[in-house]
């Protein structure tokens, strides 16, 4: 890796409290975040999986500070962003965007396409009329849109197509990250593959670096140069994609991709596939030790008590187990 | 379950005490004007004013006429209107209460049950000529001014039709006391109660329709059906218990409303002397210490009724009870 | 076992009628698990509500010919009906968080289909509801029959539903999406316990999803639906390595891979499923196939061979 870090997220922490101090438990909180640190390379996408609950959509919005964190720092292209005030924000903002899972809840479905296009230019940048049409034009025809879709309004739309029009809205002022939350859940199977290819052109095309959330596995093994997975608010590893699915480290992830359904009935036979037991325990009160060590299946009396740190082991995997499987260099 | 119940009486009081101090500082913290010469009332003689300055202790810190106030309020009950000199305020109070809670206790459960019949009758046969003719009745009911409503009941069953075998059993307008006379109590508030219920009636009824309407578009009765069992039974133990809890919430503000005075207009057209007829009287002599006391006296009563409410939900919903 | 013929459904709208169904036939064995595919809208679910007589619209109209063991269910009585649904056919849906009534426990609410359909005192109701709790995995079922439905995660809700439609032994389960919205690892629990279930009950079961994954786990025979009809029907074994409809291909190819080499760009299927209003007189899938020829602007007919596709270029007329 000697591309240069645009983003890094250093020991962040995001709690929530909930319940009421009048409540029968009393305030509680919540690590939805517990110490994270990742670091996004330029041009790359890093993928963050996880199951419901493990942190991965806090952490998204944590990055683009639609939540604040509660502890840590996050460094954007070499600014420190995670104390700027929001008006100090509002330059950086243009760079740093976002795409939500539901694009039609995220877009008001009384303004045309063209205004919802146009509006990030004209809050961020001194274009004129002319320039402004011009602009989303070309926005449209990058996504993928014809040109007359402009004059249109969402619910003329299907749910890739309004995928596309919020796409064309993060892009709108050349982002050098976008963080993508779950961009291609919604769709349908036969949509959500031209989705990932759109994403895989435009980062080609316009050199957009990606954080991906996602809880599909086989998605993010595709679109992703590192993945890194999480578990009740920790990343419990980190590697290169394609070595992480051959030769998971972690139990977990072990599981994981094992409990994944692959629609290929030679192999189905043959794949091994480890049913983990139990529900992810509640991150209000999670587990002693080692999170995962009630589910994992070769925990062992240490996990019960100590928790492990990542460790960085060979083929630049990071892992947070006590006992990794043994990762191969291949 | 109980302790959820304990608390929320808790903070009923810690709520009550709250809106004592808000109506306290509304009415004697205000700058800008003399509140002895706002309690003794227009045109007092200066020996009154310095009297009222000394028993309410006008001299002295705000929190010592707060406590002053409420002694007299709620401890020794000797607040006394100036207006009608030495007319003892709480007793006064106290007296209404009985009137206003039989009026509103009365018509509420002429409502709620008159409400959750057509509600679910409606729901039950959705659109069909009997619940578009509930529906129109409702709005109806609804529509219809009560001052007027009572009037025109007043003259049907006091003068014109008053002689005929249906309204001769109506007795002239006023409170009897439930205590002394039991039966006459009865037949005086049975034209009122419907009076007052009619409007509710028509509203919760609606409103209830709608809520039905609603859940039974929900999974839960989805999978009710695939359990094979019958409508009625899904409508009346799956979705009428679901949509109660909002006809509660709905209950709790309107009762509390009513006791607290709201209930004028009926007090008025039927003679019944209750909170509402007070405070109206009050008003009209801007008589100070009767105001606060029947405004504090209405605001606790909303706020106890919705600490009933809210035991009412822990009843009815058992996500509430864990919170 | 459920035998249904040239089924249509329809709804009057007020943009018209729109056929959301549109001559379905298929057969369910005993003992098979019959998974069903298709995007949102193909009509994969409405179909089998068809079967379990549970839409309610009163702007639906329902024809053809649902048989289950030799009963026609299309005009039965509702009472009729009724006496069917939870005790013959039971359904499985989607959503666990929302399938059960918020205000009762669920032990409450299994013993209420149990008490709809047998003359059973409430005491030996409870008790096979803790039995069925035990079945499906659901841990201290003796107390967990006393937790209401927000008391409890997903993937032990949908246990929980899974015990509720098995409570009185049905001989065929409709199990719509019912692994949708949970986790991966408590999927694979989920696909688990089915498996178990349907051994010991031999219930037979219809699977609905639109994971082309799951259905690799779980199915016996596979039916592939597009826009309201079937594209294509076979076993899985057929199915999966022999792909006859474009679109089941197509299909196949659009889910990334888990192991090998990663695919530079995805096959993707331009454009997305027709919406119900606008759908054509000719093949449904035609506009985004990339084998479509002059022929595919009349209907496909479905083969009728065991593995049957409607396609002309598997079925020239």
């Amino acid at each position: 890796m000697s591309k240069k870090i645009l983003y890094e997220a250093k020991n962040v922490s995001k709690r929530f409290t909930v319940g009421s101090r009048f409540s029968a438990k009393g305030r509680l909180t919540v690590n939805a975040v517990d110490n994270v640190s990742i670091t996004i390379h330029e041009g790359e996408t890093l993928g963050l999986v996880g199951e419901s609950g493990c942190g991965k959509s806090t952490l998204g919005r944590c990055m683009t500070r639609l939540y604040e964190i509660s502890e840590g720092h996050l460094v954007f292209d070499g600014t420190d962003i995670s104390r700027l005030s929001m008006r100090a924000l509002r330059p950086l903002r243009a760079k740093l965007q976002m795409v939500f899972q539901d694009p039609s809840a995220s877009l008001n479905p009384r303004r045309r396409i063209r205004d919802l296009i146009a509006e990030p230019l004209r809050i961020h940048s001194k274009l004129n009329e002319a320039q402004i049409t011009k602009r989303v034009a070309e926005l449209l025809e990058l996504v993928g849109l014809l040109p007359d879709h402009a004059t249109r309004f969402q619910h003329e739309f299907s749910g890739g197509q309004r995928q596309r029009i919020g796409i064309a809205r993060a892009i709108a002022l050349n982002p050098k990250l976008i963080v993508l939350d779950e961009p291609v859940s919604a769709l349908d199977v036969s949509v959500q593959a031209q989705i990932v290819n759109l994403l895989a052109d435009l980062q080609e095309k316009l050199g957009l670096t990606y954080a991906f959330i996602a809880h599909d596995l086989s998605v993010v093994r595709q679109v992703s140069t590192r993945i890194a997975v999480m578990y009740l608010g920790s990343i419990v590893e980190l590697g290169n994609a394609e070595d992480i699915f051959s030769n998971p480290a972690h139990p977990y992830t072990q599981a994981l991709i094992s409990a994944v359904p692959v629609p290929d009935i030679n192999k189905a036979g043959s794949r091994k596939r480890i049913v983990l037991s139990g529900d992810v325990p509640s991150p209000i009160n999670p587990p002693s030790g080692c999170h995962f060590h009630p589910r994992c299946p070769v925990a062992q009396e240490r996990c019960k008590i100590e928790r492990p740190s990542l460790l960085t082991h060979s083929n630049n995997r990071t892992v947070a187990c006590h006992f990794p499987i043994d990762v191969r260099r291949d | 379950m109980l302790l959820a119940i304990l608390r929320r009486v808790g903070q009923m009081f810690f709520v009550m005490v709250g809106i004592s101090m808000l109506v306290f500082m509304i009415f004697f913290a205000t700058p800008g004007a003399d509140p002895a010469s706002r309690i003794a009332g227009r045109n007092a003689s200066p020996e009154i004013l310095e009297a009222v300055r000394k028993s309410f202790g006008f001299d002295q810190p705000f929190y010592v006429q707060y406590l002053i106030m409420m002694k007299k309020i709620f401890i020794t009950g000797d607040l006394t209107s100036f207006v009608n000199r030495g007319w003892k305020v709480v007793p006064a109070v106290l007296d209404t209460i009985p009137v206003t809670l039989s009026l509103v206790i009365g018509a509420a459960i002429l409502w709620v049950i008159f409400g959750i019949i057509i509600g679910t009758v409606a729901a039950a046969t959705r659109g069909s000529w009997l619940d578009k003719l509930l529906m129109i009745l409702g709005l109806i009911g609804i529509s219809m001014p009560v001052y007027w409503l009572g009037e025109v009941m007043n003259l049907v069953t006091q003068s014109r039709y008053h002689d005929t075998w249906m309204f001769s059993w109506v007795p002239p307008l006023g409170y009897k006391n439930l205590s002394s006379d039991p039966k006459g109590w009865f037949l005086t508030l049975i034209i009122p109660w419907i009076t007052l219920a009619i409007l509710y009636i028509g509203l919760y009824g609606r409103v209830l329709r709608a809520n039905l309407i609603e859940a039974m578009q929900e999974d839960y009765v989805r999978t009710a059906r695939a359990k094979g069992l019958s409508e009625t039974r899904i409508l009346l133990r799956h979705a009428l218990r679901t949509s109660l809890i909002s006809f509660v919430t709905l209950f709790g503000l309107d009762f509390g409303a009513l006791v607290g005075g709201s209930a004028l207009l009926t007090e008025v057209v039927f003679d019944l002397h209750g909170v509402g007829k007070l405070t109206y009287d009050a008003l009209q002599n801007l008589d100070l210490p009767v105001i606060m006391t029947t405004v504090m006296y209405a605001s606790f009563f909303v706020v106890l009724a919705n600490a009933l409410v809210d035991v009412v939900y822990i009843l009815l919903d058992p996500r509430v009870r864990s919170v | 076992m459920l035998s249904v013929r040239d089924l249509r459904v329809s709804f009057c709208t007020e943009q018209g009628m729109v056929q959301a169904i549109d001559g379905v036939s298929f057969d369910v064995a005993e003992g098979e698990i019959l998974g069903v595919v298709g995007e949102s809208g193909s009509g994969k679910t409405v179909s089998l509500l068809a079967v379990m007589g549970l839409i309610t619209d009163p702007n639906a109209v329902i024809e053809g010919s649902i048989k289950y063991q030799g009963r026609e269910l299309v005009g039965l009585s509702a009472k009729d009906m009724r006496k069917l649904r939870g005790r013959e056919i039971a359904m499985i849906f989607q959503d666990p968080m929302t399938a059960l009534t918020p205000v009762y426990t669920i032990g409450w609410q299994i013993a209420e289909q149990i008490r709809a359909h047998e003359k059973i005192s409430a005491k030996a109701a409870e008790q096979r509801a803790i039995d069925l709790l035990q079945e499906v995995n659901i841990p201290n079922p003796a107390e967990a029959i006393h937790l209401y439905p927000h008391q409890l995660s997903g993937g032990m809700r949908q246990r929980a539903v899974i015990a509720m439609a098995l409570s009185c032994n049905p001989s065929l389960l409709v199990a719509d999406e019912p692994t949708t919205a949970l986790d991966v690892t408590v999927q694979a629990q989920i696909l688990d316990l089915v498996r178990k279930l349907q051994k010991n009950y031999k219930s037979a079961v219809v699977f609905i999803t639109h994971d082309m994954g799951v259905i690799a786990e779980i199915a016996d025979r596979v039916m592939v639906m597009y826009a309201g009809r079937i594209a294509e029907r076979g076993s899985k074994r057929e199915l999966f390595s022999e792909p006859q409809h474009p679109y089941t291909q197509a299909l196949l190819d659009s889910i990334p891979p888990l192991e090998g080499k990663r695919p530079h760009r995805l096959k993707s299927i331009p454009g997305a499923p027709p919406a119900l209003l606008h759908r054509s007189t000719g093949c449904a899938f035609a506009p985004r196939c990339a084998k479509r020829f002059d022929a595919c602007v009349n209907m496909p007919i479905l083969t009728a061979n065991g593995h049957d596709a409607a396609c002309f270029k598997v079925n020239p007329i």
